[in-house]
């Protein structure tokens, strides 16, 4: 009888053991094709990337350990202008998207919010221009705004400018202008978050507020936006990432050197320059550096990023 | 009408201004690339806003045989389409045992994958395109699909994994004991019934795959290989002059967009809403 028991037991702990093999190789073969592709394509040329930033490099050729000498020339002339002048482009650029982007959006969300559900339309518009291609936006935006085109004739026709519309070619307002479009182009991402976080508010938060006598600029300020933490830090969050990746609409719109006169240079656009070359230059590049400064971008985005995180997930008020 | 409701009314006046006011903001660039495909450059020139004179179809047709934007279509679609399916397919794969197996690895892999989201894959661009190189995948469609599989990936699972979490236990479990091995669990049981997040990786893929130009900037050479925004792009730098022919252009390079957004726009205002991650 005991012995009965304890070959059952042994059994079963075998069947067991052998059963959780097979199910954790069925699950690593079921991860397989996603590990794969993942590690290949994009864990490894980034950490390729950031390892390599340490050697020096002749064209594509890695050659000698040389620690942090490319960092070094990054911050040095003649690289130091051009990197302290398309990391203050990018700051400013999301302090404009932070601004205009997800400040407008949140006051059209809010408007949405309040108009009920009869306004899939009107939110339909708001998002489309976020499906267009980067080639797209630029390029009609590139033609409206050039000379003779249509915001020209409209401003003549408002009696608002004279002669020519020449802004995309003026290095203090162009930068201005491409991070307009960027907010126009992305504009419906803040709504459509916004707004699904305003739904998940229950209603008689906001009965409260009215029976308060709260108007609904208070409301929105004093109650939903509290409220609305884990919103603000995504697309807190989305907006940095983005900003500091941004290339697109300046390579389409003013050319990978960020016309005129690197005005409207980014980091990216720089790390493209070095890593690819300008147009036109086509072999001037610089491998080392272009690592160093994809590593340091790298590096600043994990960093910011976590940070962002953090500082949101600490404000989150827990709705009562 | 009560006097109160009526006051309500008139408070909302300011309200509906300003969003009719972005919708002008939005709709009339869009108006003008469209009319602007149907008129002459001098046209264009004369006359920004008006309807045109003469619906003449002349522009998409030069647009048409300028770019051999047939073959350009053919190509988009073709790496866009296998991108979905594999990114889709991949994607449910890993996300099932991930969030559904008890597995001690299973959440160190999940947030390895999902820190996948937020890496910034374009700074590595230089030892992806050596890889690429190596593998031969330099001016090959494959190249493209492979990577940007391996891109959307990381939001495919992230998105999968929330849905799959949600299901009760029983659901395989009564699929298992009837005899149904793994691949029939997830294909035939688990996928039915997370369709809207098969739709959002669908579609986000799709978007952000048709749309981008970055990757075929890098690894593609040979012109006949070109995606539409690529081919696109530099149309529109040979031919900066030609007004007319440039809207046309870029009207044609839109469409399957703007006909997938009129399709799908519901689920998309809904996909943006639960995930957010589009770019």
């Amino acid at each position: 009888m005991a012995e009965a028991t304890r070959t059952g037991r042994a059994r079963t702990g075998r069947r067991f053991s052998a059963a959780a093999f097979a199910r954790h190789r069925r699950a690593f073969l079921f991860i397989l094709p996603a590990l794969t592709l993942y590690v290949v394509f994009i864990v490894y040329p980034l950490a390729l990337s950031l390892w390599g930033s340490l050697f020096r490099w002749r064209g594509l050729r890695q050659q000698g350990f040389i620690g942090l000498d490319n960092f070094v020339r990054l911050v040095e002339p003649p690289s130091r202008d051009l990197l302290f002048g398309a990391f203050g482009h990018n700051v400013i650029w999301f302090a404009g998207v932070m601004l205009l982007q997800n400040g407008l959006g949140l006051i059209f969300a809010y408007l949405l919010f309040r108009r009920g559900r009869g306004t899939a339309l009107l939110q339909s518009v708001f998002f489309f221009p976020a499906v267009l291609s980067p080639v797209i936006v630029g390029a009609l935006w590139k033609l409206l705004l050039s000379p003779e085109g249509a915001v020209e004739a409209m401003l003549s026709a408002l009696g608002l400018m004279e002669g020519r519309l020449t802004i995309l070619g003026n290095s203090t307002y162009a930068l201005y202008v491409l991070i307009a479009i960027d907010a126009w182009n992305w504009m419906g991402l803040p709504v459509l978050i916004f707004l699904a976080g305003l739904r998940q508010i229950h209603p008689s938060v906001f009965e409260a507020a009215r029976l308060d006598g709260a108007g609904p600029v208070r409301t929105l300020w004093s109650i939903a936006l509290p409220l609305l933490v884990p919103a603000v830090s995504s697309l807190t969050t989305l907006s940095f990432i983005n900003t500091f990746n941004q290339f697109d609409l300046v390579y389409v719109m003013q050319g990978v050197a960020g016309n005129p006169n690197y005005a409207t240079d980014t980091l990216v656009t720089y790390f493209y320059r070095l890593a690819f070359g300008a147009i036109g230059a086509v072999g001037i590049t610089d491998i080392g550096l272009a690592l160093a400064l994809g590593s340091a971008l790298f590096l600043l985005l994990t960093l910011v990023t976590i940070l962002l995180i953090r500082f949101f997930e600490r404000r989150t008020v827990q709705p009562a | 009408m009560t006097s109160l409701a009526l006051r309500h009314r008139i408070g909302q006046v300011p309200g509906w201004i300003v969003l009719l006011a972005w919708a002008a903001a939005v709709a009339l660039p869009l108006y003008i690339l469209i009319v602007s495909c149907f008129k002459t450059t001098a046209e264009i020139y004369n006359d920004k806003f008006g309807l045109p004179s003469a619906w003449t179809f002349q522009n998409f047709i030069s647009a048409w045989t300028h770019v051999d934007f047939g073959r350009y279509l053919l190509n988009s679609l073709g790496v866009t389409g296998a991108a979905v399916v594999f990114t889709v397919l991949f994607a449910a794969m890993a996300a099932y045992p991930l969030s559904r197996y008890e597995l001690k690895w299973a959440s160190p892999v999940l947030a390895f994958f999902l820190a996948g989201i937020m890496l910034p894959i374009r700074l590595a661009s230089v030892e992806l395109f050596t890889l690429m190189k190596e593998l031969g995948l330099l001016d090959s469609r494959l190249g493209l699909v492979f990577v940007y599989v391996a891109i959307r990936l990381p939001f495919a699972i992230f998105i999968f994994a929330n849905f799959m979490r949600a299901l009760p236990r029983e659901l395989e479990e009564a699929a298992r004991i009837d005899g149904a091995g793994e691949w029939r669990v997830l294909f035939l049981v688990i996928l039915p019934i997370v369709r809207p997040a098969v739709a959002i990786v669908a579609i986000f893929t799709a978007i952000a795959v048709w749309n981008d130009f970055f990757f075929p900037l890098i690894f593609i050479f040979d012109q006949d290989l070109r995606t539409v925004p690529f081919a696109t792009m530099s149309f529109i730098g040979q031919y900066r002059t030609e007004w007319g022919e440039v809207f046309a252009s870029l009207a044609l390079s839109m469409a399957p967009v703007l006909l997938m957004y009129v399709l799908l726009a519901r689920q998309i205002r809904e996909g943006v809403g639960a995930g957010g991650g589009l770019k």
